[in-house]
């Protein structure tokens, strides 16, 4: 790719998703509010997640439920690395002894993780490329049900369905910033390349996109594994950051929050994804201090609990209804900047 | 027999028990423009459906300058440099429009900036240079049509298959399209298959016209022949003149 060509025509974007990120990571850091800050990491590793996301079901058209699979992938491989010799005794009691030595500086592990995901990621999608809408969706499906059950009967190196605990906390603020900047400029480059581009081609129309030539399972396929290793470095940072975890975080609840966010935003755009991400964070945050308030108030006789899945359901069905493509469904916000600026200098012209 | 063409030899497709394409043989030289012509349901579409590998055949030989392109998926026709439009314009709608015509080159790996040079002056050359940054949903079905054939001919085909490229078009838009087509054989050095109802277009573009009935031929030979021809006659009109009174005298 060039890059000179790319950054001319995404300039605008880049700088501002990427300004969005720095502001509130600067703002949080600033104001030095402990929750705030917990909310921008979790929101900067739902960044990287969804961009994973983006890179696949955004590029390709097809809908992936195995993407939360490979975050729980990179999450425990990336723990086996930096869990302290003395603890994984505990912590994972019938750890096998040749992994029992292993350890890497966090960031590295992380980036382990990542790549275990790609790996694992082509070495099980490469058949599943071939197939498209529901037969495509329902085995994703079943990848992630494989997945899940490998991490909940796999005690030797997961802990089973009981906790994994003991991971050094290591991303804080500006690490979960840095890689939610760095993932968006993956998933736009990736966009934007030739790959991404035949994708985007095979998403629109995929027997003309065969008829001029393109090899659409092996695109799929890359943007698989790129997606596997985006997750599986969320997953390493999100392990390193709640520092305690069990396979049920990476199952149906995790998948539907990630699915919410890029559906909501726009799944085709970089802009979507991550507008998506920001709504959906900033709903839940508030909804659960709702949630909160209720529950302290005592209005209703028992607890309110699960008002924040209810709405971003609901939110999903009226974005599908009302605006099927997300928020963001086509084009990048720095495109539909320089488009408004254009129309707005033609009408002043005329 | 030159080399250079596409040999469609003894060619049947089949379809649960209907015999769309019955033993139908055409050749196509580089530097050719052909007709393909016939009644609706003839089987026109099916032969370029045939010939690009969208549909399986059941007998006969395609081949490309002497090599077989039998059994080959769409993408390796197509990279053997065999393209096509279709009869319902297939455009990526979400793609802007320079997007549509460059991604064929990329393909073939050419590189982004020079895919851009290229699809700047192909768009130029059919005068949607100005749409360039447009979705290509947003255009005209006319336009749409236009930017199809643009993003076959960016990739430098060998053949080109077109499936009613001027339908849709008004009387002007049909009338620059067909200037542009009759250049293209000699620029481009392509061989050219136009399948298309517009009879005026036929006769004016087409060195030769292959003529199809319930998919087998039924004349061949110049724009000027084959319309005089009794079984094409026959063939769109039900029967030729004259052979009505010979019936029944």
């Amino acid at each position: 790719m060039n890059m000179s060509y790319f950054l001319r025509r995404h300039w605008l974007t880049l700088a501002f998703l990427t300004g969005c990120v720095v502001l509130l990571a600067g703002g949080a850091s600033l104001i030095g509010d402990r929750l705030m800050e917990r909310v921008t990491i979790n929101l900067c590793i739902n960044i990287v997640l969804v961009m994973g996301l983006q890179v696949f079901m955004g590029n390709s058209g097809i809908l992936s439920f195995a993407h939360i699979g490979f975050m729980g992938v990179g999450a425990y491989s990336a723990a086996l690395f930096t869990i302290p010799s003395q603890m994984k005794n505990m912590a994972l009691p019938e750890l096998y002894p040749v992994l029992a030595g292993l350890s890497l500086d966090p960031l590295l592990a992380i980036l382990v993780g990542g790549l275990i995901a790609a790996v694992i990621a082509a070495l099980v999608s490469y058949p599943l490329m071939r197939l498209s809408d529901a037969a495509a969706v329902i085995t994703s499906f079943a990848l992630l049900v494989v997945l899940h059950t490998v991490m909940l009967h796999w005690s030797e190196v997961t802990n089973g369905p009981r906790t994994l605990f003991g991971l050094p906390k290591y991303t804080g603020l500006l690490l979960a910033a840095s890689a939610a900047v760095l993932a968006i400029w993956v998933g736009m480059i990736f966009k934007e390349s030739r790959i991404g581009l035949l994708l985007r081609a095979s998403r629109s129309d995929e027997i003309a996109a065969a008829a001029i030539g393109s090899n659409i399972p092996q695109m799929r396929w890359m943007a698989f594994i790129l997606g596997a290793f985006l997750a599986g470095i969320g997953g390493g940072l999100w392990g390193h950051f709640i520092t305690s975890f069990a396979p049920k975080a990476f199952f149906l609840k995790e998948t539907f929050v990630i699915l919410g966010m890029l559906i909501i935003g726009g799944p085709r755009t970089v802009s979507g994804a991550v507008m998506g991400t920001l709504i959906v964070t900033g709903t839940f945050e508030g909804l659960r201090t709702v949630e909160n308030g209720l529950n302290r108030a005592e209005l209703f006789s028992g607890q309110v609990i699960g008002l924040t899945e209810i709405v971003l359901a609901l939110a999903m069905i009226a974005v599908l209804i009302l605006r099927p493509g997300g928020l963001f469904p086509a084009r990048e916000i720095g495109t539909l900047i320089t488009l408004r600026a254009k129309g707005k200098r033609m009408n002043s012209s005329v | 027999m030159t080399t250079a063409s596409l040999d469609v030899q003894t060619l049947s497709v089949q379809f649960s028990g209907l015999m769309a394409l019955d033993q139908l043989s055409l050749r196509l030289a580089e530097g050719e423009i052909l007709g393909l012509i016939g009644p609706n349901g003839s089987g026109k579409t099916t032969c370029v459906n045939a010939i690009t590998g969208q549909v399986p055949i059941a007998r006969g030989q395609i081949s490309l300058k002497g090599q077989s392109l039998s059994g080959l998926t769409p993408r390796e026709i197509a990279l053997a440099g065999v393209m096509r439009s279709f009869q319902i314009v297939r455009l990526f709608d979400d793609l802007s429009v320079q997007e549509n015509v460059e991604i064929s080159t990329l393909v073939r790996g050419t590189r982004r900036l020079e895919a851009h040079k290229k699809s700047r002056s192909l768009l130029e050359m059919f005068g949607l240079w100005d749409r360039a940054e447009d979705l290509a949903g947003d255009l005209s079905y006319g336009q749409k049509r236009r930017v199809e054939i643009a993003r076959a001919l960016i990739a430098n085909p060998h053949f080109l298959l077109l499936d009613e490229p001027a339908a849709g078009m008004n009387e002007q838009e049909s009338a620059d399209l067909m200037t542009l087509l009759s250049d293209l054989p000699k620029a481009y050095g392509l061989g050219l298959l136009i399948i298309d109802h517009d009879m005026h277009l036929i006769t004016q573009l087409c060195h030769r016209v292959h003529v199809i009935a319930s998919g087998q031929t039924i004349a061949e030979g110049s724009a000027a022949e084959v319309i005089q021809d009794p079984a094409v006659i026959s063939a769109y009109l039900g029967t030729a003149p004259g052979e009505g009174d010979k019936r029944g005298a």
